[in-house]
């Protein structure tokens, strides 16, 4: 069964061709890094604006890479849920049109349960149950994930999400955007011991995030290093801001586990292409005897192929969405009924 | 051949279908915030009381727009990729050429208007008709409504889905006297259509890929930035 999948929940237009929900035909990914570059981040009628021009060709393209036409597709799968509102429109509305006029059943996908699938379409292996770390600029959360269709949520952040944390504080120290690369990048030459910073909630008994303050306590120290015309290390306050956000999300994720009494995490989310978060949580887990499971680089970002395989599980048991299908910028995780979502 | 014409930059969803001679169907459902939701609906309720399927329909026409930024992002996606998915040829129409059209008058040029979500801003044009089409006459105004009163300079039809309401500021606050007949239209998938059905028949279709909303206005993130930038 080949889904067509489509997701332009933030600022990435993607569109993607999965077989069985496993094997990725295509996943074209038009990412509006031009206009994140200009403005410094997202900013929503822009890029639901850039979605609306570029929707149509990236369709194309996807089916063209992975060699198929809308004949050869048998149903599409799209980001419905969580998300900008004016850019969910837009794929939901290139969705519903294609579905009318090829008949093809229509499912809208949860973002976040895409993401739980981008672990899987990298790793076949990853069982359930499982503790799932989903992080990025858009939101950061802990997921007991029973089986795909129960999910429970343990905690998220309460104010700031780590990506948007590190989009903030790259922006401040003056570096390119996005920030989690070029900080993972930086911090390699620099010492994460050079300054100690807050790690908040990092001890706290729920499963709740904070990086508001640590953004705010880094711009601080910067400001009055800047104030007394010292010396800038930026590696040194890269690299020590990023240790402050990783080791809380790896303490607190593995405390999860062990209440859980899993053997297995599944780190999903942009962030988790962080180098530096990787290295720890490997390092963590192996003494710990669990296993750790990340997404390819290529999935961790936002896109369509993870919202196909998303929607081939929806399918297989016989869900679909009608053509009334709308957009939940805010919807819980959870069943299809829309009516909770509203 | 058989147009299906649709345009949601309002605060309705217009659907209509023309084959070359008449108006099979001109619906116009109300849709304040819920175009999403209910437009493809709305193609497959007007398609049916057409006697018609997509399959049946032989060229699209979209609105444009300007209007409702999320209602012409919206219309004008479906549009294409309608199109795209069927196969069928399309024409993008702008809603104020259509708005021109249902109001076409034979001796008078027309000021098509519509309002642009704040207070008293409009996004207008002047047309003159040749064949019974509008040919639309310099650029497109977006601006405040008063404005126009520098522009209008001779005994016009005002049309548009507000255009009493803008016509009352034109004579009241600008003194303006040359509306003579005030036409309130909504706009019509019909028209589009006919518009559409008009460019198709002469092969000006458009790549249903590359069509993309007219907001004549620049999101506000823009405005400011190409502000501070130094540029206009």
């Amino acid at each position: 069964m080949l889904v067509l999948g489509i997701e332009t929940s933030c600022d990435e237009t993607s569109a993607a061709v999965v077989a069985d929900g496993k094997d990725i035909l295509s996943n074209t990914i038009a990412a509006q890094m031009d206009l994140l570059k200009k403005y410094g981040g997202v900013v929503p009628e822009v890029a639901a604006r850039r979605h609306a021009e570029l929707i149509g060709y990236v369709i194309k393209e996807a089916l063209d890479t992975a060699g198929k036409t809308l004949e050869d597709i048998n149903a599409v799968a799209v980001t419905s849920r969580q998300g900008l509102i004016g850019c969910l429109m837009v794929g939901v509305a290139a969705a519903k049109s294609i579905s009318y006029a090829r008949h093809l059943p229509l499912i809208g996908i949860h973002h976040i349960e895409g993401h739980i699938y981008a672990n899987r379409l990298s790793n076949p292996s990853l069982s359930f149950p499982h503790v799932c770390l989903t992080v990025s600029g858009g939101h950061n959360m802990i997921l007991y994930v029973q089986d795909p269709q129960h999910l429970e949520l343990m905690g998220s952040t309460l104010d700031d999400a780590a990506g948007e944390a590190f989009d903030k504080v790259a922006k401040f120290l003056g570096l390119d955007f996005p920030g989690g690369p070029v900080i993972d990048k930086l911090s390699k030459q620099g010492n994460r011991k050079a300054f100690s910073f807050p790690r908040p909630m990092k001890n706290s008994k729920d499963y709740d995030f904070s990086f508001s303050g640590l953004k705010t306590a880094v711009i601080n120290m910067f400001k009055d290093k800047i104030a007394a015309n010292a010396a800038l290390p930026l590696a040194d306050i890269a690299a020590s801001f990023q240790e402050a956000v990783v080791d809380t999300l790896v303490t607190k994720t593995l405390r999860a586990v062990e209440e859980k009494g899993v053997k297995t995490v599944s780190v999903t989310g942009g962030v988790s292409a962080n180098s530096r978060l990787r290295e720890l949580f490997q390092d963590a887990c192996k003494k710990k005897g669990l296993e750790v499971f990340f997404p390819k680089l290529s999935l961790c970002t936002d896109n369509a192929a993870m919202i196909a395989a998303a929607g081939y599980a929806r399918i297989m048991r016989g869900e679909t969405s009608d053509l009334r299908l709308n957009v939940f910028p805010n919807a819980p995780l959870g069943g299809l009924n829309e009516d909770e979502n509203r | 051949m058989i147009v299906l014409g649709i345009d949601t930059s309002g605060y309705i969803n217009a659907v209509g279908v023309y084959d070359g001679e008449s108006v099979l169907a001109d619906n116009r459902f109300p849709a304040r915030t819920d175009t999403l939701e209910q437009i493809v609906d709305n193609i497959d309720v007007t398609l049916k009381q057409a006697g018609l399927e997509l399959k049946d329909v032989e060229g699209l026409g979209v609105g444009l727009g300007p209007g409702s930024w999320t209602g012409i992002k919206v219309g004008v996606t479906v549009g294409k990729m309608l199109a795209f998915s069927a196969g069928k040829p399309v024409a993008g129409i702008p809603t104020l050429d259509a708005l021109a059209y249902t109001a076409q008058n034979e001796s008078l040029p027309v000021f098509a208007v519509i309002g642009a979500g704040v207070k008293d801003m409009v996004y207008a044009a002047r047309y003159h008709f040749k064949a019974n089409e509008p040919v639309r006459e310099g650029d497109y105004f977006a601006g405040d409504i008063r404005e126009l009163v520098k522009i209008i300079k001779e005994p016009v039809v005002l049309a548009g889905p507000n255009a009493g309401h803008y016509h009352g500021i034109l004579n009241r606050e600008a003194g303006l006297k040359n509306v003579m007949i005030i036409t309130e239209i909504e706009p019509s998938g019909a028209a589009v259509a006919c518009l559409a059905y008009l460019r198709l028949t002469r092969g000006q279709s458009d790549d249903p890929l590359s069509l993309v909303p007219m907001y004549l206005k620049e999101s506000t993130a823009k405005v400011f930035v190409n502000k501070y930038a130094g540029k206009p």
